[in-house]
């Protein structure tokens, strides 16, 4: 039993969803991640579990649907999947994230791959966390292919030291890290929120946006509380603040600056033209038709629902490496997400205006060269971010 | 992708579960057993399944939860698991089995080891058996923990060629291989059916059982009809042609002749005495811990409910391996388990005679010294096994 490894999981358990005693934990992964699974799942009962439930997903198995199963099962959502959603509420999740294979089904119908989608689930989910029921986190699982994707060999050990940064697993005291890094970001967002931004403005190479914002909307870290009052880190690691924009004000275009992984292909290239809220113009190098899938399929994955500022602060920014996925990614630089809007960037019921959809993707688009400005209400400009880093006080 | 592993998964689909075009497929795998599960899962849909579900167990969450976990996890049947072995009914199962770590809770409390077990859960399954509405399968999963504690070294490749060997997939068809072995089965199960055996006499090194038969309990052999009419074959392997007997009359002493992998721990040289049909003593060099606990805390579980005859001309009695895992080393040579009865093998109300309990443990008690008599109405003792052969016609 790796201490690292055991470390590690107690962080996600107790500062990430932060396990309450007598709660269920409901522990997600891929079996390429049954290492970290396995303890996750003994920090959970060390934090006082009454029960760990444990969901082991498989690309492969899904492949085998997409590829030789029925038009029906690609959307469908087995009762008992249904159930193990509904029986989250109240209780915490823990999901590991870092695809051994991220270019499993690169080779399979993209539209067929867009849809498969278990859609019950996912509204279930969707209203549960619309609710603030789950005290949950996402966290990396260290694994040969995903080694191998990011480095190029399967070097297992520099991709656990480059995550150990990442998490500040390096700092004496790595709950202490957490809480000071937590504090810097909710200042940084309590500013943004007090300037009361109208929009923001994206301007870079391929990049020239305009997303407008919601007035009760604020900018806020991960770091969230549950209906209950659990406070709990919905990503680690997480480097942004974020806010959930007004869905029918985008217009412009914008490029990823990034690979993306998703659905088991890497889109490459990705660029988006908006008009009137809605994305009417996909183009990537690779995988567009998956993208493509999603927003002819998925009622409103058209529209945006988050935007995220990462400075050069970040520590996954300063690995200098991009980790094919979207959990570390989303956290090295500046991202935006189509699909549903984050209803933890309001204090009370959410706008009725925030975008409404069974899907949520983050794409990078930050880098050197992408100056972003806060729009007042007055027209004013704001520098916000310019070659990485942040312009605004705190 | 590997050609033998698919051809394998295509018999277990096809012969096996024998998976119809419109069914869902429940798929029970160890973490460990994913790339069969893949396969299982591809050749699945290509059967025409709707729907496959897969369900990946691991043996070290189980670890964590009796090592770290409070009381009432030992028992606790999730409402999600309930659902999704509930929604099993009148579709397809496959389990996986060959443990990769077969001592891993072998550190643990036996006691709580034993608790351990998913009570409701297990009620549904028992009930899908009682109904005979599932047509399932279960199949070994060649691992590197599994061919360790087989060889002494993790020989992967040397274990998948006994599997294959076991499961005839070096006959050039090997669906017709089953057929015909499925006929032998069937031809033994009919003449044992005609014989109407009131009780089986089992005498060897340290064993002298008698065991009384149920006059409307059924022998079985090779495959079954599920209560939904689909032909399947629940073990592959299957050499044995076996029965439930009258729980209430066992009486003896037996030995059981293989170690025998149980709940993450190996019980070696298992001795059971019965005494009007109950087992009122346990020893064993390790592990008797273990089956105390079950039979102490499981109702019933010290009574019996099956018993199966197998032959030297099993397959997998002729690899000479102990496999430390039930499905195979059952079918290596005669074997008998305490627990559940089979109600499917009753003609009409079995009575208090079939055993009912939450689980069911085989144990292997052949070998070539074991001999079995039947033991018919009128106290005549028929020669079914001496030597590890057949001797009724």
């Amino acid at each position: 039993m790796s201490d690292r490894l055991e470390r590690y999981a107690e962080l996600a358990v107790r500062v990430g969803a932060n396990v309450q005693p007598g709660q269920e934990v409901f522990v997600h992964g891929l079996v390429e991640h049954a290492e970290l699974v396995r303890a996750l799942t003994r920090q959970s009962y060390r934090a006082g579990a009454s029960f760990v439930n444990v969901g082991y997903e498989d690309q492969h198995i899904r492949r085998a649907m997409i590829e030789f199963g029925p038009d029906e099962a690609l959307t469908y959502t087995p009762e008992w999947l249904k159930t193990t959603a509904k029986s989250t509420a109240g209780n915490a999740q823990l999901g590991t994230t870092g695809n051994p294979e991220p270019e499993l089904l690169a080779d399979l119908d993209g539209e067929r791959v867009g849809r498969a989608v278990p859609l019950e689930a996912v509204e279930i989910y969707r209203g549960l966390h619309r609710k603030s029921s789950i005290n949950w986190c996402g966290v990396g699982a260290v694994t040969e292919g995903w080694a191998r994707q990011v480095l190029g060999e399967p070097d297992v050990e520099q991709l656990w030291e480059k995550i150990a940064f990442c998490m500040r697993l390096d700092e004496p005291d790595p709950v202490a890290a957490w809480r000071a890094h937590l504090d810097r970001l909710d200042a940084r967002a309590g500013a943004l929120t007090a300037l009361q931004p109208d929009a923001i403005r994206y301007r870079g190479p391929g990049t020239d946006l305009t997303v407008g914002l919601l007035p009760t909307a604020r900018w806020g870290s991960a770091r969230f509380r549950t209906a209950s009052g659990i406070e709990y880190v919905a990503n680690m690691p997480t480097e942004e603040i974020f806010t959930t924009p007004d869905p029918s004000r985008a217009e412009g275009t914008i490029r990823s600056s990034m690979p993306l992984s998703l659905g088991g292909q890497l889109i490459r290239g990705l660029e988006f033209g908006f008009e009137d809220g809605r994305i009417v113009q996909v183009d990537a190098e690779t995988g567009a038709d998956v993208v493509r899938g999603h927003l002819a399929n998925i009622e409103n994955a058209d529209r945006l629902g988050e935007l995220a500022l990462v400075t050069k602060e970040s520590r996954v920014g300063q690995t200098g490496t991009l980790f094919y996925s979207t959990l570390f990614d989303e956290n090295a630089t500046c991202h935006i997400a189509y699909g549903f809007g984050v209803p933890n960037a309001f204090d009370g019921e959410p706008d009725e205006r925030m975008n409404s959809s069974r899907i949520h993707v983050d794409f990078m688009v930050g880098g050197p060269e992408l100056a972003v400005d806060a729009v007042l209400a007055d027209g004013t400009e704001l520098p916000l971010i310019r070659d990485e880093e942040w312009q605004l006080a705190a | 992708m590997d050609e033998r592993l698919e051809r394998y998964a295509e018999l277990v689909v096809r012969v096996g579960a024998n998976v119809q075009p419109g069914q869902e497929v429940f798929l029970l795998p160890k973490v460990e057993h994913h790339e069969l599960a893949r396969a299982l899962a591809r050749q699945a849909y290509r059967a025409g399944a709707s729907y496959v579900h897969v369900r990946y167990q691991d043996s070290h969450v189980l670890k964590a939860m009796i090592g770290l976990g409070p009381d009432e996890a030992l028992t606790h049947s999730p409402e999600w698991l309930k659902s999704f072995f509930g929604s099993m009914s009148g579709n397809a199962m496959i389990a996986t089995t060959g443990d990769p770590e077969p001592e891993l809770l072998a550190d643990l409390d036996g006691e709580r080891v034993g608790r351990a077990v998913p009570q409701e859960i297990v009620q549904i399954r028992m009930e899908q058996l009682r109904e005979n509405n599932v047509n399932w399968c279960g199949v070994g999963a060649p691992s590197e923990g599994w061919a360790t504690q087989v060889f002494g070294e993790p020989d992967v490749e040397q274990l998948w060629e006994k599997v294959a060997f076991c499961m005839r997939l070096d006959e050039p068809d090997p669906v017709a291989a089953w057929r015909d072995h499925i006929a032998r089965l069937k031809a033994r199960e009919a003449a044992l059916n005609d014989l109407h055996v009131d009780a089986l006499r089992y005498r060897g090194p340290g064993t002298d059982l008698t065991v009384g038969l149920l006059p409307n309990v059924r022998w079985l052999g090779g495959g079954s009809d599920s209560s939904t009419g689909i032909t399947y074959v629940a073990n592959m392997p299957t050499e044995e042609v076996f029965t439930s007997p009258d729980a209430a009359r066992t009486e003896g002493t037996i030995r059981a002749t293989l170690p025998l992998p149980l709940s993450g721990q190996i019980v070696r040289g298992l001795e059971l005495t019965f005494e009007g049909g109950r087992a009122v003593r346990v020893e064993a060099e390790t592990g008797a811990e273990l089956v105390r606990s079950h039979l102490a805390t499981i109702e019933n579980a010290d009574r019996l409910g099956e018993v199966a005859l197998v032959t030297g001309e099993s397959r997998v009695g002729q690899t000479g391996t102990v496999f430390y895992d039930a499905l195979f080393d059952e079918n290596a040579t005669c074997h008998i388990a305490y627990g559940a009865g089979f109600p499917f093998l009753a003609d009409g109300d079995p009575g208090d005679g079939l055993n009912v309990a939450n689980t069911h443990v085989d144990f292997m008690v052949g070998g070539p010294e074991l001999e079995v008599d039947a033991v018919l109405a009128d106290g005549t003792a028929v020669p079914l096994i001496r030597n590890e052969e057949w001797q009724l016609a």
